[in-house]
């Protein structure tokens, strides 16, 4: 619309700023409780903003003296990093042939229907099994068993994703290529797999927040520092007999870093391939 | 030698007989157009030619060997798709030259022979570009150069031109046919088109439910159609159909009273009171000035359209609808009744149950 009267205008960024508010007030409610002192949070009528800044949660958390409520944080922080990081990795690699095979051969797509309909089972449904089977294979409290474990959750997620993706590349310039004489392994390499890499980078990000924030099954399967990953050990320091909630909040601005640092790194690739079908001949 | 042969190619998929049975040799050198309405099987039949189909039953031979089974990229063929199918991701350059590469053409001889390429199609300030940013009419031609670089025995051309806007797919049209002069490749072209079948083809085979309807040079589809649905599917406006009876030798249009004379060389194949179509061009029919030869009949103008070189116009005998394309200053009014006049040599008769012309050669 060209002609828009000033009401109207106003009302938009109200609404924009609506919807940012309630999206980032948490975030910033958390930031504000982590550099809080225990006394302002627990005062009343509560401080909105604390009387003085409070970073000493920040250097507990990250410090790496042995046996510290800090060492088993960052313990946790990389078990996560790796759990997350193996099962994306191997989520990707299983499920790039396999969506390309359901995109490009339509009779066999109930394939991946029937996969999905198998993701719609509650994860309580699958624990007894799943913990059967790693306990079977020695992998109960590993990063190994775990990333196994997320990868049958991330594996259809991603194929899906990577499907909608081919899908958006048309058939033709792979019949093109082919008749210009490349193998299937080059049509892939240097022509499919190029123009998916947007929609590879976005499936990549959603596996590894999914993978991430994932708390069910690590609480199960993991039982110390070998193994814990982020959300078991922040719902370990509410655990205690006096739970102090700046920890927690720090403990999950701490948390949210890692994801976040990606999605930045990697944002031209992300809204491209949110938008992706901007595929043209 | 035949430099394609199409030997009784059927293709079935499951319950659905998409082809029945396709026979066509191609002489080096020549210029087919399969041209039929969608869903007719003319791509599947050049999908099966280019390999990216298999069919049925039946061969096709390129030169003296067998392709079926062959690869795409071992049948000595190149393609050009109705969506271009450039590669997004590389230079237009590299989209030209990329057939050669993945043939191990050594990087120079490559680079070479994709600046004559271009040179010959007018892309060379192109070539480092990547296809977005190409117009429509300078992908056509990056996808035809892709084609062209290779120099096949047989270019396969699926509906090129009909991404294009109209004033550049003319401009196309007489590209391709200048190529084709001057390079003297053996095409395969399909396409729904009439007017790009009749102005590229050297032969049309108008295709009809996975049969070919009539195989010929545009001047025998034209002239001579064979079928009712070939009559009506070539040119623009389509043919007149009318209905008639044959009394004494003579025609009898459904709707007129005034008998019209028949061709000669119906007269020993119709039997007197047989129901007929009789078919006559928009184009053939003028308006009686008097003193007129040839077969003439009444009838009321309904709609006058002036295109700019022709006035096509409407009009109506009885029950039954005519067409006219008629000299732009022609003095006719919408409600006036005229007489039209045709040669007897130009009408076509067609029998109505097999749609079948009447016409032996």
């Amino acid at each position: 619309m060209e002609r828009q009267s000033p009401l109207f205008t106003v009302f938009v960024y109200a609404a924009a700023l609506l919807l940012a508010a309630i999206i980032l007030a948490p975030v910033l409610w958390l930031f504000v409780m982590s550099i809080s002192s225990a006394a302002d949070l627990s005062t009343k009528p509560l401080n909105w903003w604390p009387n003085e800044i409070d970073l000493s949660r920040y250097r507990l958390l990250l410090s790496t003296i042995e046996n510290s409520a800090g060492a088993s944080f960052t313990a946790s922080l990389l078990n996560s990093l790796k759990v997350a990081g193996m099962a994306t990795l191997a989520a990707i690699a299983v499920a790039v042939p396999a969506a390309w095979a359901v995109s490009r051969t339509s009779q066999i797509s109930w394939s991946l229907y029937a996969v999905i309909a198998t993701y719609m089972l509650p994860p309580v449904a699958l624990a007894v099994p799943l913990y059967m089977g790693l306990a079977y294979l020695g992998l109960l409290n590993s990063v190994f068993g775990l990333a196994l474990v997320y990868l049958t959750i991330l594996a259809p997620f991603t194929t899906w994703l990577l499907k909608s993706g081919f899908d958006s590349i048309p058939k033709e310039i792979e019949s093109a290529a082919m008749i210009d004489g490349a193998r299937l392994d080059q049509i892939l390499r240097i022509i499919t797999l190029p123009l998916a890499a947007p929609v590879m980078a976005t499936s990549a990000l959603f596996a590894f927040l999914l993978a991430w924030d994932e708390f069910f099954y690590a609480l199960l399967f993991t039982s110390d520092l070998r193994a814990k990953t982020l959300t078991v050990a922040i719902s370990d320091l509410a655990g205690g007999r006096v739970s102090d909630y700046g920890l927690i909040a720090t403990a999950g601005v701490l948390a949210a870093l890692p994801p976040v640092l990606i999605g930045l790194v990697m944002q031209r690739a992300l809204i491209s391939g949110l938008t992706s079908g901007g595929v043209k001949g | 030698m035949s430099a394609l042969a199409i030997q009784n190619i059927h293709k079935r998929y499951g319950e659905v007989e998409t082809l029945k049975g396709i026979d066509i040799d191609l002489e080096s050198g020549e210029f087919l157009v399969l041209l039929g309405s969608s869903g007719c099987g003319k791509s599947t039949l050049l999908n099966i030619i280019a390999g990216l189909a298999e069919p049925t039953g039946g061969d096709i031979r390129i030169g003296e060997r067998s392709i079926l089974g062959a690869h795409p990229k071992d049948r000595d063929i190149a393609m050009v798709f109705q969506s271009y199918a450039l590669y997004p991701n590389m230079s237009v350059a590299r989209n030209i030259g990329f057939g050669l590469e993945m043939r191990k053409v050594p990087p120079a001889e490559r680079e070479k022979a994709v600046k004559e390429t271009a040179k010959l199609l007018q892309i060379e300030n192109l070539l480092a570009r990547k296809p977005s940013q190409l117009s429509g009419g300078q992908r056509q031609r990056v996808a035809i150069g892709r084609a062209l670089v290779r120099n096949p025995q047989v270019f396969l051309f699926d509906e090129p031109l009909s991404n294009l806007d109209a004033k550049l797919r003319m401009e196309m049209r007489t590209e391709l046919k200048r190529l084709h002069q001057m390079l003297k490749t053996t095409v395969v072209y399909v396409t729904h088109d009439q007017i790009e079948a009749m102005t590229l083809a050297t032969r049309i085979a108008v295709m009809r439910d996975g049969r070919i309807e009539q195989l010929g040079t545009p001047e025998e589809i034209y002239d001579r159609p064979a079928t009712l649905y070939v009559a009506g599917f070539v040119g623009s406006p389509p043919m007149n159909i009318l209905d008639a009876t044959v009394s004494k030798e003579q025609l009898l249009i459904l709707g007129d009273d005034q008998p019209i004379d028949m061709p000669v060389h119906f007269r020993s194949v119709v039997a007197d009171g047989q129901r007929v179509k009789v078919g006559i061009r928009p184009e053939a029919l003028r308006v009686a000035k008097g003193g007129e030869t040839g077969a003439q009949f009444k009838a009321r103008i309904e709609v006058v359209e002036l295109t700019g070189p022709e006035l096509v116009t409407t009009a109506r005998i009885g029950e039954q609808r005519i067409t006219a394309c008629l000299p732009p200053r022609s003095a006719v009014t919408a409600g006036e009744d005229r007489t039209f006049v045709v040669d007897v040599d130009v009408l076509h008769l067609f029998d109505p149950q097999s749609g079948r012309s009447l016409a032996t050669d």
